[in-house]
């Protein structure tokens, strides 16, 4: 079954600005799938219109098979949510924080609430929220998203401004949550982060798709060719030549993503003496995010 | 259960599942993985490593299919004998894939096949080296 589906989806900013241009994308059951694009790509307006922060403007968008006229309650509630914002009352305690949430989800395990206070050391709570560190903070909104055991687990650059200790901690519970059989969908720019988790990634630029694939197929089965400038080869040479994703001219080379394996690739440019001084190989994330990212037209 | 030390580096040159598989193939050669020996579950080993059960799953999936380890369902996954003989047909296709990009590669680098040769029988004595004797004994018998 289909946990998330955007179908044809268009938003646009208070201005009239469109920031989606039709987004097509679904998550299965039991899938983990990376969102990445850069700032302004239109990541966070996608994952406030699953949460239902946004509607849609166009397009439809249904979660377990639900939309939110009929569903909210529903989907709120076997969902959890972390956003890069904080979302949660400034003038709150932390203890009332938690308790606001015991009531509103009829699945929340007081056990799990226990572990992770004792983990994240929250175990007091009388602090208002508002007076915590963003670390600290962090840790009481994912508290808040993973304790009722959500069956789609929704994150938007959940390890934005921690440092390394906290990020592998927020790791290690989204961890505990997939060995639970939930689904994952989040945005990242940690490629590490998104290497460690996720088996699909979608990337989006400027509110487009523009590539689904398995996070493994990206690894190995394309290509970063790298061209010293002073060849006689363009931009535009690069972009004709058929499984191209995007070229760039960055300092003294031409870059390019194509699909195919390095070695697919180096023999099939090695028909045309003009790609004499390519060197091919496999892309690691970050390469494959830059150059298609900045090598689009 | 085994205890297998693995180091994974995500942003390395291998994507993770891959870097699992050759450290489990690894332990495995140099017999520090014995047959008969229980694996992590995925979850178990997912934990430990952080990373997606899935990817330690597709691990998994890869050195079964490679003949290594056995997964039976309720019980865990289990070591093979790596010097039975019946599968060795299955275990040696296994391998195409990774003598073929070797092959292709050579070709690519202007390598020529008897030097390739050389090179495979080199690293094959570095592993008995490291196995000991008694092993090659073990897979005459």
């Amino acid at each position: 079954m289909n946990i998330v589906e955007f179908r044809g989806i268009h938003r646009s900013m208070d201005r009239g600005m469109e920031v989606l241009h039709g987004i097509d994308l679904k998550v299965e059951a039991g899938e983990v799938v990376a969102l990445l694009g850069a700032n302004g790509a239109g990541k966070t307006t996608l994952l406030r219109i699953a949460v239902g922060l946004l509607h849609p403007h166009r397009g439809t968008v249904r979660l377990f098979g639900l939309g939110y006229e009929e569903g909210a309650l529903e989907i709120k509630q076997r969902l959890g949510y972390v956003s890069e914002s904080e979302l949660l009352l400034a003038s709150s305690t932390v203890e009332g924080i938690f308790e606001v949430h015991r009531a509103l989800f009829p699945t929340w395990d007081s056990s799990l609430e226990s572990r992770l206070r004792r983990r994240f050391g929250l175990s007091g709570g009388r602090l208002r929220f508002g007076t915590l560190s963003k670390g600290k903070k962090r840790q009481v909104a994912l508290l808040c998203a993973v304790a009722h055991r959500p069956e789609l687990l929704i994150l938007d650059e959940p390890a934005s401004g921690l440092d390394p200790a906290a990020r592998r901690e927020l790791l290690e519970v989204a961890v505990e949550a997939l060995n639970e059989g939930s689904t994952l969908l989040f945005s990242s720019h940690h490629m590490q982060d998104v290497e460690r988790l996720a088996a699909r990634v979608a990337l989006i630029h400027d509110g487009r798709l523009l590539l689904d694939r398995p996070l493994d197929e990206l690894r190995e089965s394309f290509t970063l060719a790298v061209l010293p400038t002073e060849s006689s080869v363009t931009m535009a040479d690069l972009r004709r030549v058929e499984g191209c994703l995007g070229a760039r001219v960055s300092n003294q080379t031409l870059r390019a993503v194509f699909e195919g394996t390095p070695q697919a690739v180096q023999a099939d440019l090695a028909q045309y003496s003009k790609f004499d001084g390519l060197i091919c190989s496999r892309p690691s994330l970050e390469d494959f995010f830059v150059e298609t990212v900045e090598g689009q037209p | 259960m085994a205890r297998i030390a693995l180091i994974i580096r995500p942003g390395g040159d291998l994507p993770i599942y891959r870097q699992i598989v050759r450290q489990v193939q690894e332990a495995i050669v140099g017999s520090r993985l014995e047959a008969g020996e229980r694996l992590p579950s995925h979850r178990e080993l997912a934990k430990e490593l952080v990373i997606a059960p899935l990817t330690v799953k597709r691990a998994y999936d890869e050195l079964e299919r490679a003949g290594l380890i056995r997964s039976s369902r309720g019980r865990g996954t289990f070591v093979e004998a790596l010097l039975e003989k019946g599968n060795e047909a299955l275990r040696l296709e296994g391998l195409r894939p990774q003598v073929r990009q070797l092959v292709h590669e050579a070709h690519l680098s202007n390598i020529d096949l008897e030097a390739l040769t050389a090179l495979l029988n080199e690293e094959a004595e570095r592993v008995d080296e490291v196995r000991g004797k008694g092993l090659g004994e073990e897979g005459s018998s």
